[in-house]
């Protein structure tokens, strides 16, 4: 029994720390990587790309913060678009048509489809594999120019902080429910002593 | 009384020494720590796939490419961490003669030894592997379960080295009697080994040919692992996956062999 109340004891001093050092990593702030800000009108029917990243990982986070007159869909969609020479001007080769295609034929590869309108619109993404991720804003209606100030900022953590602190708040209870016994045993032997 | 008793009682015994209040609890946060800050996933799809020499796909090489940025500091502590319960902790058993009073116990030499190590590596291989792969499993679902093969074998074959010194330290601690010596050997060897890394690399580059990575991939595989994965070392050396699996599993059988010879020693030849 005593040898049991040292093994669940020494676990739940370890429970205790391991939730330590999470907290301590969740304590530790974003670094930002990269922002774009900005206002435009969408005319009816048509797209903007406001981000588009070719390796996001586990440890950065897509934060997307959209007001809105007007109607707007925002997606977080898993593809690559890469710049390309359209005119002699850089441009994406992507537009509504191939939007259209992506929305009704690969539909796995939507991560976010949100509506928006005559609002504000707030959302973060962290993925949990490496991967492409394009954020698009596009304006549904038929006939409305919808108007857009958004701020769509790539931060970069050394784990997802929410997730951290959550096992940590469940981790350092068990670890003190464990480790009580065994301290107070260790009491009364020194007590004895 | 069975032999299962004894046994427990001379485990318990080593834990107890080997993790002393507060030492499992220092490391246990060193590696938690250590594994979310080194963690890297630094890497491109498009270019992982498009410029590397290897044979793997972008999602194993991902995966590699984050057990390997983990595994540097936090392997280093684990390193530490055996190479105390070994040296400091077996050799000051034999000094002290504790090791004659577990001899009294209705228990094999064998089974003596087997608890030591089982303290001495197990608890803290335990300890360093569960913390180190649910924390990738936290930063990275989608990598980690697909690809746990190759988790794994990234973990095998860079742990291979460390248990082969491992075994050596257990070898000249038994020797010897004490663990002090056994203890500098093996750190000098564990650094020796980056530098002949380093000789075997520049030397096979000049030469056009794998022979010397090939021959110390046999003792620590993780060379052979990086050239699979990443191709980094050059063009001249493709190895398949087969072979990544034979150089691995050669260098176990002989960490294997170096812990048959302790156990040998331990039980044949170590007059108390």
């Amino acid at each position: 029994m005593k040898r049991w109340t040292t093994v669940l004891g020494r676990v739940g001093t370890v429970l205790i720390t391991i939730s330590l050092a999470l907290l301590l990593v969740s304590l530790i702030p974003q670094l930002q990587l990269s922002s774009s800000k900005g206002s435009m009108p969408i005319s009816p029917e048509h797209m903007q790309i406001a981000f588009n990243s070719q390796n996001l990982n586990p440890q950065q986070e897509v934060q997307v913060a959209v007001t809105v007159e007007g109607t707007l869909k925002v997606y977080l969609l898993e593809i690559s678009i890469e710049l390309q020479i359209v005119n002699g001007t850089f441009d994406y080769g992507f537009n509504s048509t191939d939007l259209h295609e992506l929305v009704s034929d690969h539909p796995e590869q939507i991560i976010w489809e949100d509506p928006v309108e005559n609002g504000n619109y707030k959302r973060s993404y962290s993925p949990t594999r490496v991967m492409n991720a394009t954020v698009i804003f596009y304006n549904p209606s038929s006939s409305e120019t919808a108007r857009v100030e958004y701020d769509v900022a790539l931060e970069s953590s050394l784990a997802p902080g929410d997730k951290v602190r959550t096992i940590a708040y469940f981790a350092a209870p068990i670890g003190i429910i464990l480790t009580i016994p065994w301290l107070l045993n260790s009491w009364k032997q020194r007590k004895q002593k | 009384m069975g032999k299962g008793k004894p046994f427990l009682e001379v485990l318990a015994s080593a834990i107890h020494e080997d993790y002393r209040f507060p030492f499992l609890e220092v490391f246990a946060f060193l590696y938690a720590l250590g594994t979310f800050v080194f963690a890297s996933f630094g890497v491109s799809i498009t270019t992982q796939s498009a410029t590397s020499q290897s044979m793997a796909t972008a999602n194993e090489i991902i995966a590699y490419g984050a057990v390997s940025s983990i595994l540097s500091i936090p392997l280093f502590i684990f390193i530490i961490l055996v190479f105390k319960n070994i040296a400091y902790g077996l050799g000051s058993d034999l000094e002290k003669g504790i090791i004659q009073t577990y001899f009294s116990y209705p228990l094999r030499r064998r089974g003596i030894l087997t608890a030591k190590l089982l303290s001495a590596l197990g608890v803290a291989l335990l300890l360093f592997l569960g913390i180190q792969i649910s924390a990738l499993y936290i930063l990275a679902p989608d990598i980690i379960l697909p690809q746990l093969g190759t988790v794994l074998l990234t973990y095998a074959a860079n742990l291979s080295y460390p248990f082969l010194i491992a075994g050596i330290m257990l070898l000249l601690t038994l020797k010897l009697r004490r663990g002090g010596i056994g203890l500098v050997v093996g750190i000098v060897l564990y650094f020796a080994m980056s530098m002949a890394s380093g000789i075997a690399t520049v030397f096979a580059i000049f030469t056009k040919t794998p022979l010397s990575l090939q021959i110390l991939s046999a003792i620590s595989p993780s060379i052979i692992l990086q050239q699979y994965y990443v191709g980094s070392l050059g063009d001249f050396w493709a190895p398949a996956f087969s072979e990544l699996l034979l150089y691995t599993g050669v260098s176990y059988v002989i960490v294997a062999f170096v812990f048959v010879l302790g156990y040998t020693y331990f039980s044949r030849r170590l007059n108390l």
